[in-house]
């Protein structure tokens, strides 16, 4: 049995994985929209005007800095899955800035500037070497403000909360004093929209003077290699998914919307939707099994055809017409009478004052049509799965036999073709978990509960990702628990799997 | 003298059916299929005929300039319909009467020459009715390019013009355009009479000011498009995955069976919410999102036909002919294994709608499009009008039921020793 076990766990981590990982690509989908929610006003781009002054281009390239902390912090620099930042020379980024120039992609619009971003001005240490190799060579005089430009925003460094308490401060105020030189010496393309040119820094070549004597001392350079890490251990685990995984493991994800860390968002979260669940899948065994048996056993009377036509009914129902439906005609006042149900939430004001009777009861009053709309599209599916099921079971030779042997019908029934059924209706009672998960955030939207599902939806909507992804693992863990218990099922009921893996 | 053999008598073809018409013939002869296809047909007619049943262009425009057709004409213009779903079904309209006639013409035994000739009528009525529209009124060809003396042919300016000079114009019953806002409508209970187009609003109106029973009618090819696609593009790929899976077996069978099981054991609507969380919020993107978390059931369902069929005596056949794989795969098995395809996909059109229609539940659809789902979130919303639950909430659910149906009732036809 504890083989059995090991094995079922063993096979979850690469499923747990291929969840994790293809959220984790499809949020990384994103494109211009983090910049657009930014409304970076200055950056490389309008704002700025030519003959702004030196303080409008300070107020620029703070916004900017801004928005790459919370970008870096994000973990949005780094690529996915694969990063192959290591492998790039000298002659690599210059090619590419030659390449940005010739398509004037240098220039403006947030699209355009948010690729450049991903490219270069986000590659971080990788990038430092070989842009300052770029910068001291004499051949390179086109790009010279922009490779510099680009340095400023990869030598920056940003500091995580956690970091400033952590680090030693000799070496804290050493990255400090850098990034405010780099701060001070960024090179802005003052771009005038209207007359539609753009006009570069006046400072620029000192700038970049200042820039070369900054990272010609050998040390400064060994620092950001080591930054850097190997080409190959970067491909690997310099990435966005490792570094998530790196985060998730520390507990340290940080909703920038919420302004509070993902899994303190959660922790209040994560057991209204558990137990919301767990009691509704109670409910739909509880109320599927006996009626799938009963349908079963009194097959093409007038009474087995009406629960299978409700059962119908009931499959084809989809959740969110019920739930609005029982919200609309049980959960609100109108003129001539109060609601029978509350509408919104788990407990009334002041609950936490009741005694425990009266709590309970007030819970329960709260959560009967949550539960209700939760569980019947479990339990008319698991009821017709089992209507059919015990008919299949029935006509098998080894009930003929047990009825031969003059078994009662109910022992026929109960003690041997039902126990039987069971085993395939637990395989299918783990597949409506996923199914059960989603009708869970449906219904929590509807009668304004605050679970997980809620805050999922909250998530995307403001697309919030680390939110999002914090919640997609507590849910996807909850779910692959479910999935474990019912395997654990799965065995106690069938011997064949114990006899297996003893 | 040698005797004659006796001539054999000819097999009666009325014996011999094909597995597919008896399944065709027991499908039928339910009443429930019957009723189950006729509402579909209902539901498929609402929406492709949406434009002419509920407009505010006329559907004729007699006045003393000439004759027009400005609702026919403004099928093909991008201002009214935007959606590439819009115009394929707009196309339908036009198309699909000659076609159902081009269908009945071909069954009848009529001499060669005779059809011939009817076909070639057929093409050129067909050529007619797709270009009459745009031939008559002042602006003679030009109205293919230009649509906006025809816009201008609506039953306001209609009712504004003195009695007397009104031209000669006949109107959709229902007077409202499906992407117009009435001032002065937002949230009017059902019956409610429109002033500006003296109209009535049969079904009451939505937060936004549009009518919901226009609202209903245009959504219908939302969420027919929506089963169609994403069922399409899940049973492509399912199709795919499961055929290779199953044939070829070894590593590869092991690899894309640890695949499905992470799409089986994936909370496919968190899935589907990130995506649209994060890219833009278009209908075809919903779609195609829908169709790629859904293909794990169908590779699963395939690999397993595929899997017992690879088997038997007519592939052993076909492999020592020495034919390719991919057309053992696809023209040998794949007939084969396609009646439960056919039950399943029935289900998943169904659970497409189903899952579209809570995206825009949740607030997470398209909000350029009228679908279902985003009438039912604004009933949510506005919970003190029940004709914005009722209205959607039926529409979601006579479709579902009724795909449902039809599903229940082929896997009975098609696998009568399961007939229960």
């Amino acid at each position: 049995m504890l083989a059995y076990v090991i094995r079922r766990l063993l096979l979850m981590i690469p499923t747990f994985l291929g969840i994790l990982i293809i959220n984790f690509v499809v949020l990384r989908l994103q494109g211009p929209t983090l910049v657009e929610q930014m409304q970076v006003s200055g950056g490389m781009g309008e704002g700025a005007t030519a003959g702004g002054g030196d303080r409008k281009v300070q107020g620029a390239a703070k916004d900017v800095e801004n928005y790459l902390d919370r970008f870096r912090r994000a973990g949005n620099d780094l690529p996915a899955i694969i990063n192959l930042r290591g492998f790039h020379d000298a002659g690599d980024y210059a090619g590419w800035l030659r390449d940005t120039i010739a398509n004037g992609r240098h220039k403006d619009t947030p699209s355009k500037r948010n690729r450049l971003e991903k490219e270069l001005w986000l590659a971080g240490p990788q990038a430092v070497v070989p842009l300052v190799a770029v910068l001291a060579d004499k051949a390179n005089v086109d790009i010279h403000i922009l490779a510099a430009q680009a340095l400023t925003y990869c030598a920056y460094i940003t500091l995580n909360p956690r970091d400033l308490s952590g680090m030693p401060s000799a070496e804290l105020q050493r990255i400090q004093q850098r990034n405010e030189t780099l701060r001070n010496n960024r090179i802005l393309h003052l771009n005038t929209r209207e007359a539609g040119v753009t006009v570069v820094d006046p400072k620029a070549a000192e700038k970049r003077a200042v820039l070369l004597a900054l990272f010609a001392e050998p040390q400064t350079q060994a620092e950001y290699a080591a930054r850097a890490g190997g080409a190959l251990s970067a491909m690997v685990f310099n990435t966005g998914f490792v570094d998530f995984m790196v985060k998730l493991a520390t507990l340290d994800l940080y909703s920038e919307s919420r302004k509070e860390y993902v899994f303190t968002v959660i922790a209040d979260r994560w057991s209204i939707t558990f137990w919301l669940n767990t009691i509704a899948i109670l409910i739909a065994w509880a109320v599927s099994i006996p009626l799938g048996i009963h349908s079963a056993r009194r097959i093409g009377t007038l009474e087995d055809r009406i629960t299978t036509t409700g059962l119908f009914l009931a499959w084809s129902m989809p959740a969110m017409f019920l739930g609005t439906l029982l919200l609309y005609h049980f959960c609100t006042d109108t003129a001539a009478s109060k609601a029978w149900f509350p509408n919104r939430g788990l407990s009334s004001d002041g609950a936490l004052w009741m005694p425990t009777g009266a709590y309970l009861l007030d819970l329960l009053w709260h959560a009967f049509l949550p539960l209700m709309v939760l569980s019947y599209a479990s339990f008319t599916a698991l009821s017709r799965y089992m209507r059919a099921n015990l008919l299949e079971q029935l006509d098998a030779d080894y009930v003929r036999t047990a009825r031969a042997k003059g078994c009662s019908d109910d022992t026929v029934v109960y003690g041997h073709a039902s126990r039987n059924s069971l085993i395939t209706m637990i395989t299918l009672g783990s597949g409506l978990l996923a199914e059960l998960f989603s009708g869970a955030l449906i219904v929590e939207l509807i009668f304004s509960i605050p679970g997980l599902g809620w805050l999922m939806l909250e998530a995307a909507v403001e697309r919030d990702a680390p939110l999002l992804m914090g919640s997609t693992v507590i849910s996807v863990s909850l779910l692959l628990v479910g999935i474990l218990i019912a395997d654990l099922l799965y065995a106690v009921a069938d011997p064949r799997i114990r006899s297996r893996y003893v | 003298m040698s005797e004659q053999p006796e001539p054999v008598p000819p097999v009666q073809p009325a014996t011999l059916q094909s597995p597919a018409s008896l399944a065709w013939q027991r499908f039928i002869a339910r009443g429930s299929s019957r009723f189950g296809l006729v509402v579909m047909s209902v539901i498929v007619a609402l929406g492709i005929y949406a434009p002419f049943i509920s407009n505010e262009l006329a559907l004729v425009w007699w006045s003393k300039d000439g004759l027009s057709f400005p609702a026919f004409t403004d099928l093909f213009n991008r201002r009214s319909y935007e959606k590439p779903h819009d115009l394929f079904f707009n196309v339908a309209a036009l198309l699909l009467p000659p076609l159902l006639v081009a269908q009945w013409f071909l069954r009848q035994r009529i001499r060669t020459g005779r059809r011939i000739a009817g076909m070639f009528a057929l093409i050129i009525a067909v050529g007619l009715m797709c270009w009459t529209p745009f031939i008559p009124g002042k602006n003679g060809w030009t109205a293919i390019w230009d649509h906006r003396p025809f816009v201008e042919q609506n039953i306001q300016t209609w009712r504004e013009l003195p009695p007397e000079s009104r031209p000669l114009a006949v109107f959709a019953p229902v007077k409202h355009r499906f992407d117009a806002t009435y001032p002065g409508a937002v949230l009017q209970s059902p019956g409610t009479h429109n002033p500006l187009t003296g109209g009535t609003y049969w079904l009451g109106t939505d937060a936004g000011g549009h009518d919901v029973l226009t609202h209903l009618f245009f959504g219908a090819r939302i969420s027919l498009t929506v089963g169609l696609v994403a069922t399409g593009l899940a049973f492509f790929i399912g199709i795919i995955i499961g055929a290779v899976s199953g044939y070829f077996g070894g590593w590869i069978d092991i690899l894309l069976q640890r695949m499905v099981e992470i799409m089986m054991c994936f909370p496919t609507f968190i899935l589907i919410l990130t995506v649209v969380a994060m890219l833009d919020r278009d209908i075809f993107i919903i779609m195609i999102v829908i169709g790629l978390t859904g293909w794990a059931g169908v590779a699963r369902l395939v690999r397993g036909e595929f899997l017992s069929h690879s088997v038997r005596d007519y592939v052993v056949a076909a492999e020592a002919l020495g034919l390719p794989k991919w057309r053992i795969m696809f023209r040998h098995i794949m007939p084969n294994a396609i009646a439960p395809l056919i039950i399943s996909a029935t289900f998943a059109i169904a659970g497409s709608v189903g899952a579209e229609s809570g995206l825009a539940f949740v607030g997470l659809g398209d909000p350029t499009t009228p679908s279902w789902g985003v009438l039912m979130e604004q009933g949510r919303q506005n919970i003190r009008y029940p004709w914005l639950i009722y209205t959607p909430g039926l529409a979601i659910f006579i479709i579902v039921m009724t795909l449902n149906l039809l599903g229940n009732n082929l896997r009975e036809a098609i696998d009568p020793k399961n007939n229960r």
